[in-house]
């Protein structure tokens, strides 16, 4: 009771600006409150309720049988097949990327700039368009369907590509080649001359300076990069919507399915919060290796 | 090092570059393309352009997509203000945890915020439309344009509004004439970011606009899924033009001005140190 008092008489002498200055954070709380925290909030408790699929009236209730649904459903398969390739998708744009970092990473002066520019142009450009321009250039009779058989490397048609994973793979590359080369850049660019002329000075060839010095520099910028690719290439929605045709779907499509196709609220909640779980701890995990990683090289 | 690496990873760019391209390329060629099956290059016309410009859907789209992108734009910078006014005063402990609310929203995928949102307004009764879009662009524009803003007024001191307000200045002039100011640019680099997010968003529209509000990149997705006409490439070559223009400016603006949102977009090599 008395500290109750206490509380109330400070609250109550607390000068105005301090009060003013909390309520600054207002606008961003309720914002963040209302339309980030209770919209996820909601999914989770959908996730443990139940439908009736006759009348699509949602039950909230305290059941598992969502979660272990999802193991037993048709749609496992598909989810850990979109996982395998959100995750194939980022090791190959860290396969691509790493090269054209390092290109650029070396490149000096105005040079260095260009390239810089010229790759984030087109991440510039409207995403939509973009995704729509690869459905263009690998659909059939499209520009790389001819150039193949220019060329003779491809006898018929291309239909290896649109509507099947490689295509859904190739835009996700594509859209978000940029987000792997700046941070892997910006680590590249750190590094210190000294340190690679160094390892050559004493005896180490260009490869192993490059797996021994430059790689292990660069980590805290491949794993940055890994984490801007990966995470949304996860949930990715518009890239299987339009390169997937209806044939291959992702996570993101599986989830949005549920809500809006079929009505399956409670079991789209649990497909969406099995996501965000997953992300969550991928989150975690890298960021307790990075802190990891940066105590080993303080030390 | 010096001869052999960069020859494969010059030769790699060099592809990369070329490929990154090829699609925006073809999209514009497409759009000037006289044959309406889009098979052959049969000479340049505008007709594409034409058809798009008189159609009362794109018209109507058009519309939406700038009050979504001009509404949450606004309502984004000033969460974003706020919040950095307020990191200004905060405690570590509480701005780091300010921060995990900031950057889950950028991080988590747009999908599941934009079904939950849809699931709490037809909870809640309230229609989908037009304020539901701009309500679904606001929770990922205003982390945007708050990790800009507070990485700007973490270069700025307190002592010209000090010198200020000892001036005689009341706290509201203090704002307007000096505060504001020094984050003008960051303030137009936040804005102009927000303004071509929004334009260029898919699912936060698709899943939030209903069944009868619809913006331009809505359209788009559905012209693609279900029949190709030339005029989805003339509308697609406008719509990456609005983006990219108002991201240009944007990265002008960085170039020519600290603004701290140099980092995040990777704009120039002084930027990104």
């Amino acid at each position: 009771m008395q500290r109750l008092s206490v509380w109330i008489t400070r609250v109550l002498h607390r000068p105005v600006s301090a009060l003013a200055e909390r309520g600054l954070l207002l606008p961003s709380v309720v914002s963040a409150g209302l339309f980030f925290l209770l919209p996820l909030g909601l999914l989770l408790l959908y996730s443990f309720g139940s439908v009736n699929l006759l009348n699509y009236q949602v039950y909230f209730g305290w059941t598992f049988s969502n979660y272990t649904g999802i193991l037993r459903s048709i749609y496992l398969g598909v989810m850990l097949r979109s996982l395998a390739l959100s995750l194939g998708a980022t090791l190959a744009c860290l396969l691509i990327g790493f090269p054209v970092a390092h290109t650029i990473a070396r490149a000096r002066g105005r040079r260095q700039v260009v390239l810089l520019v010229m790759i984030m142009i087109p991440f510039w450009t409207s995403f939509i368009v973009r995704t729509y321009g690869i459905y263009n250039v690998i659909s059939y009779k499209g520009p790389l369907d001819r150039l193949l058989n220019a060329l003779g490397l491809l006898h018929g048609q291309l239909q290896s590509l649109l509507f099947q994973p490689a295509g859904i793979a190739i835009g996700i590359v594509y859209s978000y080649l940029p987000l792997m080369v700046l941070p892997i850049y910006v680590a590249l660019e750190r590094i210190e001359p000294n340190v690679l002329a160094a390892a050559a000075d004493l005896g180490a060839r260009p490869r192993r300076v490059l797996w021994r010095v430059v790689v292990p520099l660069a980590a805290p910028g491949i794993v940055a990069g890994c984490m801007l690719v990966g995470i949304p290439a996860a949930g990715e929605y518009t890239i299987p919507a339009i390169l997937g045709g209806n044939k291959t779907l992702m996570y993101g499509n599986v989830v949005s399915d549920q809500f809006l196709a079929l009505g399956n609220y409670p079991f789209g909640s649990a497909i969406a919060m099995t996501l965000t779980g997953l992300l969550l701890g991928v989150l975690l995990w890298l960021r307790s290796r990075a802190a990891k990683a940066e105590a080993r090289t303080a030390r | 090092m010096r001869r052999r690496i960069p020859s494969l990873s010059g030769v790699i760019t060099t592809v990369v570059m070329i490929c990154l391209y090829a699609p925006i390329v073809t999209v514009v060629l497409f759009s000037v393309d006289r044959d309406p099956l889009l098979l052959h290059w049969t000479g340049f016309t505008l007709h594409w352009y034409h058809v798009a410009l008189h159609d009362p859907g794109v018209h109507a789209d058009l519309v939406t997509s700038v009050e979504a992108a001009v509404l949450s734009t606004v309502l984004s910078l000033a969460v974003a203000i706020t919040a950095g006014l307020w990191s200004r005063q905060a405690s570590g402990r509480a701005q780091r945890m300010f921060d995990v609310l900031t950057y889950s929203r950028i991080a988590l995928p747009e999908v599941l915020v934009a079904l939950g949102l849809f699931a709490l307004l037809e909870k809640l009764g309230i229609p989908l439309g037009l304020w539901a879009i701009v309500v679904g662009h606001v929770v990922f524009n205003s982390a945007y344009a708050t990790v800009i803003i507070q990485a700007r007024f973490a270069t700025l001191g307190k002592s010209l509004e000090h010198a200020a307000a000892d001036l005689g200045a009341s706290p509201w002039r203090v704002f307007r004439r000096v505060t504001m100011p020094l984050l003008r640019p960051a303030v137009l680099v936040a804005g102009l970011l927000a303004i071509s997010f929004s334009f260029d968003d898919v699912v936060s529209s698709l899943f939030l606009g209903g069944t009868s509000v619809e913006t331009i990149p809505v359209l788009l997705l559905g012209m693609i899924r279900l029949h190709v006409t030339p005029e989805v490439n003339a509308i697609g070559a406008g719509q990456m033009l609005i983006t990219t223009v108002t991201f240009a400016m944007a990265g002008l603006i960085t170039v020519l001005r600290p603004t701290g949102a140099g980092e995040m977009l990777g704009f120039g090599r002084r930027a990104a140190k």
